[in-house]
């Protein structure tokens, strides 16, 4: 296994007696997105400023490659892209003028100066815009200028704070792709969002969070399968739910049935192999089952089943 | 963008060949200057400003056209007249311009943007101090007609002219850094609007009296009147040399603002600091060569150590420990780590480092009085003595007193501003309680007696009063108390001077360690 890229590791921090994030550790590697979920206050944003070094934390530690963000903030600095919530670009500037001026500052000299704004701007799809105003962009071209000024440095780590608000489906769309994109060429997205389908089609692995605590993190597919393990399952038979009823409450494993119209629902304690040969035993008992399975898993599911929906 | 470069380079766009002229010849400049200029072509602020001073110039022109008189001085009120222009962009317009453009950019978190950028806090600052030069320059030239009619009418000479414009520009400079400064403590939500008030107010403040001042005619004349003496390069180089280190001080608190917080902040204003009686020493020396320079560095002593009061106040209420940054850089050998010792962050080491400067600075102020013989100055040297060992004692006892504070307020950066404003309070407190009982208890406040002796104020009139006529209650005891408070103060604080110095050493141990290569540990050898 590689070194990875982004380690957090024990991460505290309080803003007077709020505990914004406590103990919070996790991994990223390269060419990695990984989605950041949590409800409001979870402790997103300030992790994530913590990472960007625009904070610093009460204990613990953030290292990008191996360089820990207290010690050598300025050589972190050169790993990371941050995208904050908000967009703010600067009054009359054009967009070209204002990646010009980024460019500047992250030390981009001459031809490739110009070389470098000119492919960011297209990556995001800023050519045509190139003379509009900064200020006079629409919410999805400004999230794109945002992401454009993110990638002048060229950063190895990319750490986006809910980058997607705001746009509508078609630009949401595009903006995943670019991302996915970045992932192919070898950069870690760190990538918070409310939108979770959204994540779900894009993220390889997931960090939930409630006040502040880690509560699951790993790769999608690993932690679909815990949770999928208490999912409930559908069943649907000719000839009405009452033989069905009958049928499984003398089975094991199955928990408190609802009937839903002429489907029957239950929470099913067992795994795959279990469930197969309750769907044999169905049949063998002469049930006439159009409809069995259990509901697929998404990340709204490892949100909804792993958060309490506690605020702070 | 190096992954991205090779399948999307699309060709240049028409609006990058515009920018392309311009970039091709800005590389080297600060792209904070660029930008500024860029976004001032396209603003409305500027040029309005522009046309305004453009206005006023013409308007003074066909004023003294019509109302030339071959005799009169009319070439000086022209003078006047055009530097009453120029005094209001340099002092209010660039400085506000400069401050506002700060403020915008910590408002809506844009300075987060450029201090993820490879620009350090102090290139943002330059830029905008360059931002304001080319500012004052462009309005210069505007009034440029006015000043140079003034000339030919007769009215000023060309020193007056060239003073009054270098006084400008640094006028402007010092200015401009004060707005960004202030604009750059404003991070700091609390002092948001104390900040926006007191820059302008401030500013505007300056500006009105300047202008008074030059109308009047009292510049022009005292100005032409120093250029006649002998004053003058005394006078002009006392005024750059203060006007830089106060420049200097609020940028290095404005680069704190801007600078990540694990960032060492202290070690700069230590060093200016210590560097002042070098400094003061330098100029004093040179601009007094012939008169002997002892007096004026005795008293620049005395003036930097009310001076070093000020920094004091700041040094022992930090943070206590140093930060994980500043605890990987410290030297790695120890000798060099025990000399920058109390040039380091925090509060420990930063009352060292008040107590070394004490130390430092009455060397030197001794040896002033020494060069010029205590006798030359009569009894005044005495009283010189007193005042400055009184000043310095107070300093370390109320000092010490503010550290062991701060030490009991939260350890946070709250802890931090209370300790700030606690201690001062604290100084109140003890002279106006024994003025209060005194009141209450006697009817009314008695003379001096032992329960003020924490008052400076009243203890060293008294004092200085009882050696003046030897008349009075007798406070013979009062210098060996005082030292004695001294003595005990310092000795009290002298663990956690030491633990400030230890702090540095241990990190610097650990620093040695991180060094040594690793070493694979020795493999079994076959005989064993
Ligand atoms: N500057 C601050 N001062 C005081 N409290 C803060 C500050 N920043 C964050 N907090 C608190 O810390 C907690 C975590 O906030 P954070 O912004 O990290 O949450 P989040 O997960 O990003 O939430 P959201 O999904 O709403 O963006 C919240 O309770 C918030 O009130
Ligand atoms: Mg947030």
């Amino acid at each position: 296994m590689t070194t990875p890229l982004l380690e957090v590791q024990n991460l505290c921090r309080s803003y007077g007696k709020v505990q914004a994030v406590r103990d919070l550790s996790f991994t990223m590697h390269r060419g990695q997105i990984t989605g950041f979920v949590g409800p409001n206050g979870a402790g997103k944003t300030t992790t994530m400023r913590i990472a960007a070094t625009l904070d610093v934390p009460d204990s613990g530690d953030v290292t990008i490659d191996g360089v820990s963000v207290l010690v050598e903030p300025r050589a972190a600095r050169a790993l990371i892209g941050y995208m904050s919530d908000q967009f703010h670009p600067y009054p009359n500037l054009d967009v070209l003028e204002y990646l010009d001026f980024f460019a500047r500052a992250n030390g981009l000299l001459g031809e490739q100066r110009a070389r470098t704004v000119r492919s960011v701007a297209s990556f995001c799809g800023l050519l045509g815009f190139a003379d509009r105003p900064a200020t006079g962009l629409s919410k999805g071209m400004g999230q794109r200028l945002h992401l454009a000024k993110t990638l002048l440095h060229d950063p190895q780590l990319l750490i986006l704070d809910e980058p997607a608000s705001g746009l509508d489906p078609r630009a949401r769309i595009e903006f995943r792709n670019l991302l996915k994109e970045l992932a192919a060429a070898g950069k870690a997205i760190l990538i918070s969002s409310h939108i979770l389908p959204e994540l779900g089609e894009m993220c390889d692995s997931v960090v939930v969070v409630e006040k502040g605590r880690r509560i699951v993190s790993g790769s999608i597919a690993d932690i679909e399968k815990t949770v999928q393990n208490d999912q409930v399952v559908v069943l649907r038979a000719l000839g009405g739910t009452e033989s069905l009823q009958r049928f499984l409450l003398t089975q094991p494993d199955v928990g408190q049935l609802v009937v839903d119209g002429d489907r029957v629902r239950f929470p099913f304690a067992a795994d795959d192999e279990a469930l197969a040969d309750l769907l044999a035993r169905a049949i063998g008992a002469g049930l006439r089952v159009v409809e069995f399975g259990r509901g697929a898993v998404d990340l709204e599911d490892i949100f909804l089943k792993t958060t309490k929906g506690n605020l702070q | 963008m190096s992954s991205l470069d090779a399948s999307l380079a699309p060709p240049p766009l028409p609006a990058e060949a515009a920018l392309g002229r311009w970039s091709s010849w800005s590389d080297r400049l600060n792209p904070i200057l660029v930008r500024e200029v860029q976004q001032a072509v396209k603003g409305r602020m500027f040029a309005a400003a522009i046309l305004i001073a453009l206005g006023v110039t013409v308007m003074i022109a066909v004023y003294i056209a019509s109302n030339h008189d071959p005799n009169g001085n009319s070439g000086q009120g022209a003078f006047e007249a055009g530097l009453a222009t120029l005094v209001p962009l340099a002092l209010f317009v660039v400085p506000m311009q400069a401050y506002q453009s700060m403020r915008l950019e910590l408002r809506s978190g844009i300075v987060e943007q450029l201090l993820l950028s490879r620009l350090r806090p102090v290139q943002i600052l330059s830029g905008k101090l360059q931002a304001a030069l080319v500012q004052f320059v462009l309005f210069v030239a505007v009034v440029a007609p006015t000043l140079a009619t003034s000339y030919l009418l007769r009215g000023v000479d060309l020193p007056t002219i060239a003073t009054s414009l270098a006084l400008a520009g640094l006028a402007c400079i010092a200015a401009t850094m004060l707005a960004v400064s202030s604009a750059a403590q404003s991070r700091n939500a609390a002092t948001q609007a104390l900040a926006n008030i007191g820059t302008a107010f401030g500013l505007g403040v300056g500006t009105f009296s300047v202008v008074g001042l030059v109308l009047s005619g009292e510049f022009t004349n005292g100005l032409a009147a120093l250029l006649r003496s002998g004053e003058f390069w005394r006078v002009a180089s006392g005024v750059v040399v203060v006007v830089g280190y106060g420049s200097l001080l609020a940028a290095l608190s404005a680069r704190a603002f801007l600078l990540h917080a694990f960032e060492n902040k202290a070690t700069p204003f230590r060093v200016a600091l210590f560097a002042a009686p070098l400094l003061g020493c330098v100029w004093a020396s040179l601009a007094f060569w012939r008169m002997g320079a002892a007096p004026v560095i005795a008293a620049l002593c005395f003036g930097l150590l009310l001076l070093s009061l000020a920094f004091g106040l700041f040094f022992v209420t930090e943070q206590r420990e140093l930060s994980p940054r500043v605890r990987a850089h410290v030297p790695a050998t120890s000798l060099l780590a025990l000399l920058t010792a109390p040039l380091l962050p925090g509060r420990d080491r930063g009352l060292l480092c008040f107590l070394l400067f004490v130390v430092i600075n009455s060397v030197v102020a001794m040896l002033a009085v020494n060069a010029i013989g205590a006798g030359a100055w009569g009894g005044s040297w005495n009283s010189f003595r007193d005042i400055y060992c009184f000043t310095a004692g107070y300093g370390c006892i109320y000092l010490g007193i503010g550290r062991a504070l701060r030490q009991r307020l939260p350890n946070t950066l709250g802890g931090n501003h209370a300790g700030r404003i606690l201690l001062p309070m604290c100084v109140m407190a003890f002279m106006l309680v024994p003025v209060l009982i005194d009141v209450f208890v006697h009817g009314a406040p008695r003379q001096w007696h032992w329960g003020h002796v924490m008052n400076p104020f009243w203890t060293i009139t008294h004092f200085e009063r009882w050696t003046g006529s030897g008349a009075g209650p007798s406070p013979t005891g009062v210098p060996l108390v005082f030292l004695l408070m001294v003595v005990g103060m310092v000795l009290l604080q002298l663990p956690a001077c030491l633990h400030g110095v230890r702090e540095v050493l241990a990190a610097s141990a650990a620093r040695r360690q991180r060094q040594l290569p690793v070493v694979a540990p020795p493999s079994p050898s076959p005989s064993a």
